[in-house]
């Protein structure tokens, strides 16, 4: 098993807790996304699985083991934390060499990685003349050099241009489907909604949500349907009839509170109103999460004590 | 972990960083342009003074080779300092001590070699513009004082290191330790004798000395810089062990 497992994991920097209690077991076999808003831990609780920081406690294993205690884990573990974090000075090759070299990561990994990051072209040249997104680049032919089983990567979209937005879902869902472990922060909603199967919700630390993306889209987006007729004066009138909130939509379409397609289209056909179209709204992540944040008073505070992200 | 990896891996590090790997060229680089420029000029005429000490005034060069043998050790150690580095770095080699030890190993060895080549090649070197007063390698205490030069040299580059991973900038260790060898070290030396022996430059220097005055004689001297650059070595281990990346 390769999965990622936090238990209990506290970490205090001096008397402000960066992450409080955490407990969550991030899966192979599918990509977890990581979310909440900025300073809620995410990068923290990297670096705690990653062993660079100390927990004040609880732990933090992967596939059992404390990170500290994998021999040449870049063979079984790639992370990316901070795109910028390379040498400006080193090339990307050499920046790729040292690394691959120190696990004893064979030479045609750094060449195979560039290749698959689009950087291979510009491998011999210095990384400070990169552009954000060429970085986020290399940061993730990092993180893929000893073709590791479980992969973390911080919020690994930024500053990516469109095609590279692409290319990291693609990476993400092919990476999940080889039966790896990822794990990707994000505070990007529509972007994490596209590649996450499973969602891991930290806010001020604690864990809000830990569950997959569809039961977190349905426990916290309220029902909704919508519904296209030619004869909408009686379907309004039944819907109301019935209790419904009904609301007219810009296009023409009618909204239907709180319902399900199912009942709407067995009331609608019940009294022989003819539907042209019937759906239910599908709510997106991005509600689904300010829904949950809304729900925890703490964030109607402006803004939350715990460091920015490094 | 293997060991020869990160030591590899380490040097992979040094080499590829404009700043370490031009520090380290510089050391010989330095000395033997200072080198060539004084002795066939003044070198004769320097020699010709009365109380002239042709071994120690051989080594002139070497106090330019120390400057970079500082600004190896210190840029060396610093680039894991620029911009959380050191995340990636330790993420590779989660075992601190031999991630610190290898660094280290690499940094005193590659100061050792640049070391022993320039003080060797600056006494030779400068020898051959020194006509009569040309002295060899079996003038009583050369031979101690090529070799002691380029330990010299080393320790000043790890004592640099050391310094560096404790207060994670070559800025910082640069601005103290420079002025601290060209001035302060200086002037100190010239006015107290004594405590001032045991500083870290004085002392070692000692070893380059035909008849080192004081009490702690070439390799005594030596050994007290040993001494400043395992400690500063220490504290920083200490850094590295506590710390969060």
């Amino acid at each position: 098993m390769t999965s990622i497992d936090v238990k209990d994991l506290t970490k205090e920097y001096g008397t402000t807790r960066a992450v409080d209690r955490l407990t969550f077991t991030v899966e192979p076999g599918r990509v977890t996304g990581f979310l909440g808003p900025n300073g809620a831990g995410k990068s923290t609780t990297m670096r705690l699985v990653l062993a660079l920081d100390r927990p004040t406690s609880g732990t933090a294993t992967i596939g059992g083991r404390p990170y500290a205690t994998i021999d040449e884990p870049l063979r079984h573990v790639g992370a990316l934390l901070d795109a910028q974090a390379a040498h400006g000075s080193r090339t990307a090759r050499n920046h790729l060499r040292a690394l691959a070299v120190s696990n004893r990561i064979p030479a045609r990994r750094v060449d195979a990685v560039l290749e698959e990051a689009g950087l291979a072209s510009v491998a011999g040249r210095r990384i400070k003349t990169f552009s954000l997104g060429m970085r986020q680049r290399l940061g993730i032919a990092a993180a893929l050099l000893g073709d590791p089983q479980v992969v973390l990567l911080d919020e690994p979209s930024n500053g990516l241009d469109p095609e590279g937005i692409i290319w990291i879902r693609e990476l993400l869902r092919r990476l999940a489907r080889e039966g790896r472990t990822v794990l990707v922060s994000s505070h990007l909603m529509s972007e994490t909604a596209s590649f996450a199967d499973h969602l891991v919700v930290l806010g001020r630390g604690r864990l809000l949500a830990d569950t997959s993306m569809q039961d977190f889209l349905d426990a916290h987006s309220h029902a909704r349907v919508r519904v296209r007729t030619t004869d909408p004066a009686r379907l309004r009138a039944t819907l109301v009839r019935k209790g419904y909130e009904v609301a007219q939509s810009d296009d023409g379409r009618w909204l239907v509170d709180g319902a399900k397609a199912e009942e709407i289209g067995a009331l609608a056909a019940g009294e022989g109103i003819p539907i042209l179209e019937l759906a239910d709204e599908q709510a997106s992540l991005e509600q689904a999460y300010l829904a949950l944040t809304a729900d925890d008073t703490e964030f109607t505070a402006v803004s939350p004590t715990t460091p920015q992200e490094v | 972990m293997a060991t020869t990896a990160v030591l590899h891996s380490e040097w992979i590090k040094i080499r590829s960083v404009r700043a370490s790997f031009g520090s380290l060229i510089a050391i010989f680089a330095v000395t033997l342009a200072i080198t060539l420029m004084v002795f066939p000029t003044v070198g004769q005429a320097e020699a010709d003074n009365p109380g002239a000490e042709p071994l120690f005034n051989a080594f002139y060069a070497l106090n330019f080779a120390q400057i970079a043998a500082i600004s190896f050790g210190a840029t060396a150690v610093s680039s894991e300092y620029l911009n959380g580095a050191l995340r990636i770095s330790l993420a590779a080699v989660p075992h601190r001590g031999l991630f610190y030890a290898a660094k280290t190993a690499i940094v005193g060895a590659a100061a050792l070699i640049a070391g022993l080549v320039t003080s060797h090649a600056t006494f030779l070197v400068g020898q051959a513009f020194m006509g009569e007063y040309t002295i060899g390698l079996s003038h009583p205490g050369a031979l101690r004082a090529c070799i002691g030069g380029g330990i010299y040299l080393a320790l000043m580059a790890l004592f640099a290191a050391g310094l560096t991973v404790l207060l994670r900038s070559a800025v910082a260790v640069l601005s103290i330790l420079i002025p601290f060898i060209l001035i302060v070290s200086f002037v100190v030396g010239d006015v107290a004798n004594g405590a001032a022996e045991y500083l870290p430059d004085r002392a070692g220097q000692q070893v380059l000395h035909q008849d080192p005055v004081g009490s702690l004689g070439p390799w005594g001297g030596l050994a007290v810089t040993a001494v400043w650059a395992g400690a500063a070595l220490l504290a920083g281990w200490w850094a590295v062990r506590r710390r969060d990346a």
